[in-house]
């Protein structure tokens, strides 16, 4: 039988002569995922054509806070889609922006202290900005090109005494990583930083790990998705409204089901907004990920697959937040997604906004910048129930 | 997109591509002038690169001038003639927009106004020909309002009966509707009248604490003739016919009366600094000599008039160039098409273009104010845009 003492000392021993072939080990840094590049060219929506030359005036800034709104037809198939895109430029100075996509129409929105021009595929806002100008537009996609980019994918179906709803994340994307020997405590600090990040709702922040001996890279990609949080109802005619609220991803399912009992037609209403890595970000038994590893053995190889997996996650969130571009690359971007049953060809958003208008509009848009705040900070949910 | 329209010797010649210049030589010969100068610089330049590609063959610039003598009448004569003549485009001052803008879109042609900034003038649904490349009263409008109002003055809102002062004055009324405090009295002013003393010593009797006048150059130089002689210093605000030479020419005996006057007009130089308006003005002073104001400033030189209506014309035809370039050949339909989807650089610097949405090339922001001091005038340094601009030099 072994002493604890006896385990105690071949353990030491055991660290020391792992320690001693990592010290024989040339050692390399290794950038880790973030805060860019995104693992594909869209979102954004980009342009078909050249977009003009851009100028924004040194010490200007460009936040983007948009609602993407996606008619759905009976079978949850998108047949509309709009963004309605405010762009706050902060600073004093001229600016000449283009925002490229597949742009069917646009018009001046609420609130905006400018008008948008609009050429094919283009949006455009040029003027000065006396300290803060706020411009919005409502603009109208082609939903062809403009589909494949959208966070979720509906499938409405009829079985037994009702409806079903299947909502899927679809930003699963495969992306490369990377394998190889590294130390517990580099790879607990990172992660802990990361967490920082995600909890706080900012981007990721450059670093580097270090690895010691080669890097691999697995010829197998893993795949990632952006964490979306979904609220919302599935109504059929006459019947109670099923309201849901869930996360797709960040260690959940991708997908969920529900039923709604009853007859007539199907209407669905819900809002999904990409949310910062919580769940994959929690360090088990202790409040950080340095207190963890000093509790117990935390095997590095899969400290360093969840530091790469939640920061290409938390890449991929950052990606959803701007569907129409930011024209400035390191503005602050926000999206939430709205999507709702219309009939075929049905009212697009552009000129006239489906849910009472600019001001209702404004405040969500706030209010989803707000939830996604507090949600970081505390994991609370805040929603607009309209 | 120039560069890509600039001919090449190895072209099959085309011929000239004619740009009509509807302007009122005879009514208004400094703003005819210069408008035609603008088109006319803008085109020698392009002609002596070679001339312009536009599709398979290169083509030579040619500039057709026509007297609209500012009657709506003669404006749609000449816009008839012109159209008959091939031209690809004609350049206006504004004269008879409301009648002309038919008979050219019957052609598909388009018709750029680089004066008038009258509401209603441009409008992408109703007159998808009509173009406008110079500040819109709108636009100058809300910013006189925007700019005077936090000031806390008591204005009293003047114009003219000329139909540039009436257009200014509706815009002018809506500019301040939402802020009937600050206004001390409105005033239709006879257009002609030299001597506009008593509605001066009313506005005056109304606690007026500054006068903002909308009106033809006559007009401005009368209020100020009649405030000033009175001895009443108000600050005087003027719509961009306050720059017009005229009104200095009119008060060259009293230097001092022009002293303060304020007016609105369209920036003339972009972030990028004066470089390339100066470069601009050069290339125009070499072409057509300066234009004088007729008047000295205190120290004795002669004040000349930056050319900034001819940078509008001169601006318009690069566009327009940009256009049958993209548009790769000259059916009028396609290069109307054509003028929506391209951007230019100004003479001053700033990208110039117009869009399915909107036929005004000069956007509201681009408003700024400026003040006369000793004949020659000075962006405003209580203004946020206006303090950002430098000063144009105005002597040689």
């Amino acid at each position: 039988m072994t002493t604890p003492s006896k385990a105690i000392a071949a353990a030491a021993v055991s660290t020391l002569a792992l320690a001693a072939a990592a010290a024989a080990q040339p050692t390399q840094q290794v950038v880790l995922p973030g805060p860019v590049p995104y693992p594909t060219d869209s979102p954004p929506l980009v342009s078909g054509g050249v977009l003009p030359q851009m100028y924004l005036a040194p010490g200007l800034h460009v936040a983007s806070n948009e609602l993407v709104r996606v008619g759905v037809d009976r079978s949850g198939r998108p047949n509309a889609v709009s963004v309605r895109q405010q762009l706050v430029v902060s600073g004093k100075g001229d600016y000449q922006l283009a925002v490229g996509g597949p742009v069917a129409d646009v018009r001046r929105a609420p609130g905006s202290e400018s008008e948008p021009g609009f050429r094919a595929d283009q949006v455009l806002w040029a003027g000065f900005s006396p300290g803060k100008k706020v411009l919005s537009a409502d603009v109208k996609l082609r939903v062809e090109p403009a589909k494949h980019y959208l966070p979720l994918r509906l499938a409405l179906r009829r079985d037994g005494d009702g409806v079903s709803l299947t909502v899927t994340n679809a930003t699963a994307t495969p992306v490369m990583t990377y394998t190889g020997v590294v130390r517990t405590a580099e790879m607990a600090k990172l992660l802990d930083a990361t967490r920082r990040s995600a909890l706080a709702g900012e981007r990721v922040t450059a670093a580097f790990a270090t690895f010691i001996g080669p890097v691999h890279t697995p010829t197998q990609p893993v795949v990632i998705e952006a964490p979306l949080r979904i609220e919302g109802k599935l109504q059929l005619s006459g019947g109670s409204p099923v309201s849901f609220s869930r996360v797709l991803g960040d260690g959940r399912p991708l997908s969920f089901t529900v039923h709604a009992s009853g007859s007539g037609a199907a209407e669905v209403r819900l809002r999904a907004s990409p949310v910062p890595v919580v769940k994959l970000l929690t360090p088990p038994g202790a409040r950080t990920w340095k207190k963890a590893a000093r509790r117990r053995r935390l095997d590095p190889a899969e400290l360093l697959r969840r530091l790469l997996g939640t920061r290409q996650r938390l890449v991929r969130a950052d990606q959803y937040q701007t569907f129409l571009a930011d024209p400035d690359a390191d503005g602050h971007s926000r999206a939430v997604y709205e999507y709702q049953t219309v009939a075929a060809q049905g009212p697009q958003h552009v000129a006239s906004p489906a849910r009472g208008g600019g001001e209702s509009d404004a405040l969500l848009i706030v209010l989803v910048i707000l939830g996604s705040l507090v949600v970081a900070g505390g994991g609370l949910v805040v929603w607009a129930h309209s | 997109m120039l560069a890509a329209g600039c001919g090449k010797s190895s072209r099959a010649s085309g011929g000239k591509i004619v740009i009509a210049v509807d302007v009122p030589v005879t009514g208004s010969p400094y703003v005819a002038q210069t408008i035609r100068h603008g088109v006319a610089l803008a085109a020698n330049n392009l002609n002596s690169g070679g001339g312009i590609v536009v599709g398979t063959h290169s083509y030579r610039l040619a500039v057709k001038l026509y007297d609209n003598h500012l009657s709506a009448r003669q404006a749609v004569e000449d816009t008839r003639r012109a159209v008959d003549a091939g031209a690809v485009a004609i350049v206006t001052d504004g004269t008879g927009i409301d009648a002309t803008w038919q008979l050219a879109n019957r052609d598909h042609v388009p018709i750029c106004i680089t004066y008038d900034g009258g509401t209603g003038l441009v409008d992408v649904e109703k007159r998808p020909n009509v173009f406008r490349i110079a500040p819109t009263n709108h636009g100058i409008a809300f910013r006189l309002a925007e700019y005077l109002i936090p000031k806390g003055l008591k204005v009293g809102l003047l114009h003219d009966d000329s139909a540039y002062g009436q257009e200014g004055a509706a815009d002018v009324g809506r500019a301040f509707s939402g802020n009937p405090r600050s206004v001390a009295i409105r005033m239709t002013l006879p257009f002609g009248s030299t001597d506009l003393s008593p509605q001066i010593l009313r506005a005056r009797r109304s606690s007026a604490t500054a006068l903002l006048v909308w009106g033809l150059p006559p007009t401005i130089a009368a209020v100020l003739t009649a405030a000033r002689s009175i001895g009443w210093k108000v600050p005087v605000y003027a719509s961009p016919t306050g720059a017009d030479p005229f009104v200095r020419q009119q008060l060259a005996d009293h230097p001092s009366w022009v002293d303060g006057l304020t007016f609105a007009a369209g920036r003339l130089t972009a972030e990028v600094g004066t470089g390339p308006f100066q470069s601009f003005e050069s290339q125009y002073e070499s072409a057509y000599g300066v234009d004088k104001v007729g008047v000295k400033s205190s120290d004795g030189s002669p004040v000349i008039q930056p050319p900034e209506l001819a940078m509008y014309a001169y601006d318009f035809t690069h566009v327009l160039v940009a256009a049958l370039t993209r548009a790769g050949s000259l059916d009028a339909k396609k290069v109307l098409a054509a003028l929506n989807e391209v951007t230019t650089q100004g003479a001053n610097g700033d990208e110039r273009g117009f869009n399915r949405h909107n036929h005004d090339g000069v956007v509201d922001d681009d408003v700024y104010f400026a003040r006369f001091h000793e004949m020659t005038y000075a962006p405003v340094k209580d203004d946020p845009l206006s303090s950002t601009l430098p000063v144009i030099p105005q002597t040689p």
